[in-house]
């Protein structure tokens, strides 16, 4: 990465509030120069758009067939060998933000 | 005053504790969001609504295993990140080429010429056409560019809670959403050098 793309990564952050303050003096010297702040101008003009971009809606039956699909599933079950004792398995933790149960729920994925 | 996090944990424990009922207002509180997030991964949206179906029912099987030490939300967004990209991959599909979305985009993209002959303002026309040119480069982007991207863009997550989610180093998201912003802003270039009335 060279000085304008590291500059310009700074200010990337520093639009998302995201910037150690270690590196704000060096973002803001940054913006004073062209590069700078045509960097800073177009990553809020792609915030602002992507913003105002609506997203599709939900098709009008949507909840019924889920809810449909979900009355199918029986509530909860206990889990095997379920202890309900929360503190303890190994998907507390860190595990669990690193996303053991997505992966649970979704074994495909890796 | 409890806030939205300990409300959903609430919800969250009275699913797993058998109250199916509380799973539907997780459902439609977050449908929306999640469908506005798939849709940015998965193009069509009749699919994007499969894949929010099937987010759901997997986050609803695996909603015992969750202890509540993240987010809610941002586990079932992992969730349905996972979802989509499982999609695509057994769907064969891989992410579109630039040329491919252009054209795609084209045309629903209005007219510009039609837009000159009913008095548009050239603002208004700029306007459209970088719109267009953001919604084109984001589709062509990387996966993981533009998932970093949307979660941050579209749904405000900070880094911490996108790093959660995509499983991946806080600096590893922040180079995500800035080389996305790099790939776009180089896009929008032309546009923004040469305005709309002196590119003809």
């Amino acid at each position: 990465m060279d000085t304008n793309e590291t500059l310009r990564a700074h200010i990337s952050a520093l639009v998302d509030g995201e910037l150690p303050q270690a590196d704000v003096e060096l973002a803001f010297a940054a913006l004073q120069e062209k590069d700078g702040k045509v960097a800073w101008d177009r990553y809020h003009l792609i915030r602002d758009t992507l913003r105002a971009t609506p997203a599709p809606a939900l098709s009008p039956g949507f909840a019924e067939r889920l809810a449909a699909r979900l009355a199918a599933e029986s509530a909860l079950p206990p889990e095997a060998g379920d202890s309900g004792d929360r503190s303890n398995g190994s998907a507390n933790g860190a595990t669990e933000s690193t996303g053991q149960a997505a992966i649970l729920a979704n074994p495909g994925t890796s | 005053m409890t806030t939205e996090r300990e409300s959903d944990q609430l919800l969250v424990e009275r699913v797993q504790a058998g109250e199916q009922k509380a799973f539907d207002l997780l459902v439609s509180k977050y449908q929306r969001r999640l469908m506005r997030l798939v849709s940015r991964l998965v193009h069509d949206p009749a699919e994007a609504e499969d894949v929010v179906q099937e987010t759901f029912i997997k986050a609803y099987r695996a909603l015992r295993h969750f202890r509540g030490d993240s987010a809610f939300y941002t586990w079932l967004y992992r969730i349905g990140i996972n979802t989509a990209k499982n999609y695509l991959v057994t769907q064969g599909r891989r992410a579109p080429t630039s040329t491919e979305t252009d054209a795609e985009g084209a045309e629903g993209f209005d007219d510009a010429d039609s837009l000159r002959d009913i008095n548009t303002p050239e603002s208004m026309l700029a306007s459209k056409q970088i719109a267009h040119t953001v919604n084109a480069a984001m589709e062509a982007l990387p996966l993981e560019l533009r998932t970093a991207i949307v979660l941050r863009e579209i749904e405000g997550l900070s880094y911490e809670e996108i790093s959660e989610v995509m499983a991946c180093p806080i600096g590893t998201v922040r180079s995500r959403i800035f080389r996305a912003r790099e790939v776009i802003a180089e896009k929008l270039r032309p546009l923004l050098e040469f305005p709309v009335d002196k590119r003809r």
